[in-house]
């Protein structure tokens, strides 16, 4: 650890920590715009210039003064000196964010940032949450000098989802870094030279894109842009960032489970961003997650249960639908049952169906149920995975956490269902296409019974359709393919008469006459904690925002 | 009169000097030759250390010094020579490689030599076509007789030069901005530290030096230590108790243009005055010196009460100049100031990189405005603003008092010093470009404040005399705070 003296605190840090994240740790604000703790530092925005100390050569020795250069803070790292070279006999490194040198350097370098930028605020969509707007106020002038033409350069598009406002542009660079280093696909790069700098994909000579920035991965630069020049098509003037709602969660692309931020309003949610988790997705996470929420904002999302009556499924009552399953599950035997989780489920979810399946129809026979397998994305410093579920080892463990219980998946599960008289499927697999087999062991079944989110081919052959809840709509966890269990959030509220999906499992089960009872997802983690095996640190309590890896 | 001193052009004019056979009748590569037979590679590096000899690419930095950062452990070690020159007013180095590349080569062959490095490039600007034909030939002579190549003369030395031409960009003179160049990226300066000693081309220890340091490598090789260090003034550095030496020895390309009578380039002792070179270049063209540039365009511009700065390194670091590439410039009487700046700064806005915030909209920003004051659309409002001057005790300062300036001019200075501070000799920017811009537009526009004054006022370029274009001695920054160093033999 490094002793370092920062403005007027005495700070112990890491090792090889720079300046700007040191400030951080200790509630300093160092501005900066082209610094990225996930990219490299070229030090080309020079916003986040800092005064540092030393011995001015042929001073004597003891001497502390600040040295000629100011020096760029995301550059600059502290380290332990030795004994002989500590400043003040105790500190490696004195250093100011504060003095009026760099206030001044701040405000001047600002200004050169704002020469050719437009005043468009007011139809930017980055505006509330813009680096150059919120440091501009806090270190910037009051009003501009500069009287001569602004550059206007052209307003681009790069690809499936983004665009290019050049003429906000500062050119710090991080989305070609990012393309370089993470993605490691490199479609953007400069063009021009000087003041002429251009953010763009490589074209011809007619201006045609040779290369599109359509990497998995692409999404990702419209977030580090610290202005609002790289914009999102999807998100484009759908509303001011600070009139959404904001919720942390967990992507349910894929198994790799990336920490998100959901933004929402009362009406759907508006967007999903990646939060950082050093040992899960870093700073980032893929398009397939990031566009993948939209299902959850349908207008076709089951609202009410529904009902076969005369082959022909109609709208009904829960009372109705609870009564009509509970009258066909009192007909058949236990063996005759099968009960099937689901992987997009959270683990609440699946230990609820579990309990009702064990406890309350007394059936070993459990299944699991997901999205079919895609494709896996390999990028230098970020995996897609194949496994298209958020929660499929989580499920998977706690399906088969009771004594007896046996978890089929694949096509055993489809010999077992194509031979049972009752299939309780909790599906909440968003567009699932059903295979032949899949939907021929459905087709057989007497009664089944679908929990569902949207209107689907599953839905079709159902007898009772139950309107369950997406992973935006309740609380609960997931756990990733690496073993984290993390946290997912609720932000709005489930369409029409649509239930949390571990409710609708007590619901029946309460009308078997079992007396399982709980009233919030954390009840059940804890159940969960006491009676699963490596889930015992696994807690809402005390995952929080971390997640909590199991042994 | 100053006679030449040739030593790096003493066998220029030789017919045909670049071909091996005519170059080998000169002493070619006999110091090289001297060297491997006569000293260790350490040896060698000592000697360029004790000669005292500084980079001739702009920076001045002692050439021994950088020879003694770089890592001995590391494999492989590059040279890199630099030989983009495109400094605006400089073209010593287009003589070295158009008439006598074979002096390179072994300059080349005694770096390697001193610091064990094999692999040698030479990144050759990309309008010298002609330098680059020659050097390209001469490296195949080389080759051919054997003193490049493998195990060169049974010495066990591996030496190997690639010529790398540039593509025309001022920046990729930067000895970073170069590497990267080089590595086939995009020619931007890298941030320092790590200084390309310690990690260079391809990210491994590298030299980079100028083209005529190298050349001078053989003579210090062949005539030794004490023969160089008679050479230039040896100053004491002051700031140190005792003194520290700082010398300025050997000879310097001096490339002097503008209006001089004989242009061209002139080897000289270093440490002439700035008068004494005017004569050697066969005296002012016209009746009066207006301005001399002494450094190439990127250096603070000196008024005629400054022509008897000394033009080496260090005095001019102290005059608030710099000896920079050497290029110097002559500007009689007839020459408008303002004309000059604008010149100057179209070719920075033009060739600044764009990479780092204050030089990528700073400098077409300070080129706008010289325009527009050029263009006799100066804006004639004025501002009330602090007085610099003689202040208290003698020194330098705050006057207290107050000044009234046009607006324009103000705006020009306080955009070209946040680039790059003129008064601390400091700068915002990446690269040492940012001083390229700001230093000479500050000097020019506080030196000839009122010849920018009168185009303002008149609404077009008014061309001065000289007594009423250059601001009196005691308004003048530079003139005031300047310190003349000392001579070690005067320290004592």
């Amino acid at each position: 650890m490094a002793f370092i003296k920062l403005n007027d605190l005495e700070i112990e840090v890491e090792d090889g920590t720079n300046i700007v994240e040191a400030a951080r740790q200790n509630g300093i604000e160092v501005p900066h715009y082209c610094y990225h703790p996930g990219l490299t530092r070229p030090a080309n925005c020079r916003m986040c210039l800092i005064e540092t100390y030393g011995t001015p050569p042929g001073a004597p020795p003891g001497t502390i003064a600040p040295d000629r250069q100011l020096a760029t803070g995301c550059t600059t790292t502290v380290r332990t000196a030795p004994p002989e070279r500590k400043y003040e006999e105790k500190f490696d490194a004195i250093i100011r964010t504060d003095s009026p040198r760099v206030v001044k350097a701040r405000e001047d370098i600002l200004e050169f940032l704002l020469v050719h930028h437009p005043l468009d605020c007011p139809v930017c969509d980055q505006a509330g949450e813009c680096d150059l707007q919120d440091f501009s106020h806090r270190h910037g002038r009051d009003k501009s000098r500069y009287v001569e033409v602004k550059n206007v350069p052209p307003k681009k598009d790069l690809g499936p989802d983004v665009l290019l406002y050049s003429t906000r542009c500062i050119v710090c660079t991080r989305c070609v870094r990012f393309c370089q280093e993470v993605s490691g696909t490199g479609e953007l790069g400069l063009i021009n030279r000087g003041s002429h700098d251009e953010i763009d994909i490589p074209r011809s000579h007619e201006g045609n894109p040779i290369q599109v920035l359509d990497n998995k991965l692409a999404g990702n630069v419209v977030d580090i842009c610290p202005v609002g020049a790289l914009i999102s098509k999807d998100f484009l003037f759908k509303s001011r960032p600070w009139f959404m709602d904001k919720e942390d969660s967990i992507c349910t692309g894929c198994s790799v489970g990336c920490n998100i931020t959901v933004e929402y309003k009362e009406d759907g949610v508006y967007r999903v961003k990646p939060r950082f988790h050093e040992d899960i997705n870093q700073h980032w996470m893929c398009d397939d997650g990031r566009l993948g929420y939209h299902y959850v904002n349908r207008d076709d999302r089951l609202q009410l249960p529904l009902k076969k009556v005369d082959d022909e499924q109609t709208t009904t009552q829960w009372a109705d639908a609870i009564n009509t399953i509970k009258e066909k599950l009192g007909e058949v035997e236990a063996e005759d049952i099968v009960v099937i989780g689901s992987a997009q489920g959270t683990n609440e979810d699946n230990y609820v169906l579990q309990q009702f399946a064990h406890d309350v129809l007394n059936t070993t026979q459990l299944g699991l149920f997901g999205q079919l397998p895609g494709e896996e994305h390999k990028y230098p410093q970020f995996t897609i995975e194949s496994d298209k579920n958020p929660n499929t080892a989580g499920a998977r463990t706690i399906l088969g956490s009771a004594n007896g219980n046996v978890v089929l998946e694949g096509e055993d599960l489809w010999q077992k269902v194509a031979s049972a008289k009752v299939v309780y499927l909790v599906s909440g697999v968003p567009d699932r296409k059903l295979q032949d087999e899949e939907k021929a062991a459905l087709e057989n079944v007497e009664f089944l019974i679908v929990q569902d989110v949207l209107p689907s081919e599953i839905t079709e052959l159902a007898d009772v359709v139950l309107p369950g809840t997406t992973f935006a709509e309740k609380d609960g966890t997931f756990t990733n393919s690496t073993g984290w269990v993390q946290r997912i959030r609720k932000t709005v509220d489930p369409p029409g008469e649509a239930q949390v999906d571990w409710q609708i499992t007590q619901q029946l089960a309460k009308q078997l006459g079992s007396e399982i009872n709980y009233s919030f997802a954390g009840e059940i983690s804890i159940a969960i904690s006491e009676n699963v095996q490596g889930y015992e640190e696994a807690t809402h309590q005390n995952i929080g925002d971390a997640g909590v890896k199991l042994a | 009169m100053v006679q030449q001193k040739r030593i790096l052009y003493e066998h220029l004019d030789v017919p045909n000097i670049n071909t091996f056979d005519v170059y080998r009748q000169h002493d070619g590569y006999k110091r090289f030759e001297k060297a491997i037979a006569e000293y260790q590679p350490d040896d060698v590096s000592k000697m360029v250390m004790d000669s005292g000899l500084k980079g001739r690419g702009g920076a001045g930095f002692s050439t021994g010094l950088k020879w003694s950062f770089v890592p001995k452990d590391i494999e492989p070690r590059y040279l890199c020579c630099n030989a983009d020159e495109s400094e605006p007013g400089t073209f010593s180095n287009r003589y070295v490689l158009e008439k006598n590349p074979h002096l390179l080569i072994e300059g080349i062959l005694i770096c390697c030599y001193a610091m064990g490095i094999e692999t040698t490039y030479v990144y050759i600007r990309g309008e010298f076509t002609l330098g680059k034909k020659m050097l390209d030939a001469a490296l195949e002579e080389a080759y051919e007789q054997g003193y490049l190549g493998e195990n060169i003369k049974d010495s066990g030395i591996n030496v190997n030069i690639y010529s790398h031409p540039g593509a025309g960009a001022y920046i990729c003179g930067e000895e970073t901005g170069l590497i990267e160049s080089l590595e086939g990226k995009r020619g931007q300066p890298r941030n320092k530290p790590p200084f390309p000693a310690v990690e260079g081309v391809f990210m491994k220890p590298t030299v980079v030096q100028n083209v005529e340091t190298l050349c001078n490598l053989p003579f210090i090789v062949d005539k030794g230590v004490e023969w160089y260090t008679e050479m230039g003034p040896i100053y004491g550095d002051a700031r140190f108790d005792p003194p520290k030496p700082d010398p300025n020895t050997g000879t310097k390309l001096y490339c002097i243009s503008g209006d001089v009578n004989e242009p061209g380039v002139y080897e000289l002792e270093l440490g002439l005055t700035c008068s004494e070179l005017i004569e050697v270049a066969g005296g002012l063209r016209g009746e009066e010196v207006k301005a001399v540039i002494p450094g190439g365009s990127s250096a603070p511009i000196l008024t005629h009460y400054e022509l008897d700065t000394r033009l080496d390194f260090t005095s001019l670091t102290l005059a608030k100049s710099m000896l920079g590439s050497g290029g110097i410039i002559v500007m009689n009487e007839t020459r408008n100031i303002v004309d000059c700046l604008l010149n100057i700064m179209k070719f920075y806005a033009h060739e600044s990189c764009g990479q780092c915030t204050p030089c990528r909209w700073g400098t077409p920003w300070v080129r706008d405005i010289v325009q527009r004051i050029a263009d006799g659309e100066g804006r004639q409002e004025k501002i009330t603003r602090p007085k610099f001057g003689i202040a208290e005790g003698g020194r330098w300062g705050d006057t207290g008092e107050t000044e009234e300036i046009y607006e324009d001019l103000d705006l020009l200075e306080s955009v070209a010093n946040n680039i790059a501070n003129v008064d601390t000799m400091t700068w915002n920017t990446i690269c040492v470009f940012g001083i390229a811009v700001s230093w000479p537009a500050v000097s020019y526009m506080r030196k000839f404040r009122p010849e920018f004054e009168a185009t303002i006022r008149e609404g077009k370029l008014t061309t001065l005399s000289v007594e009423e274009a250059t601001v009196p001695p005691e308004e003048n920054y530079a003139f005031q705070q300047r310190i003349i160093p000392k001579e070690m033999s005067e320290l004592g």
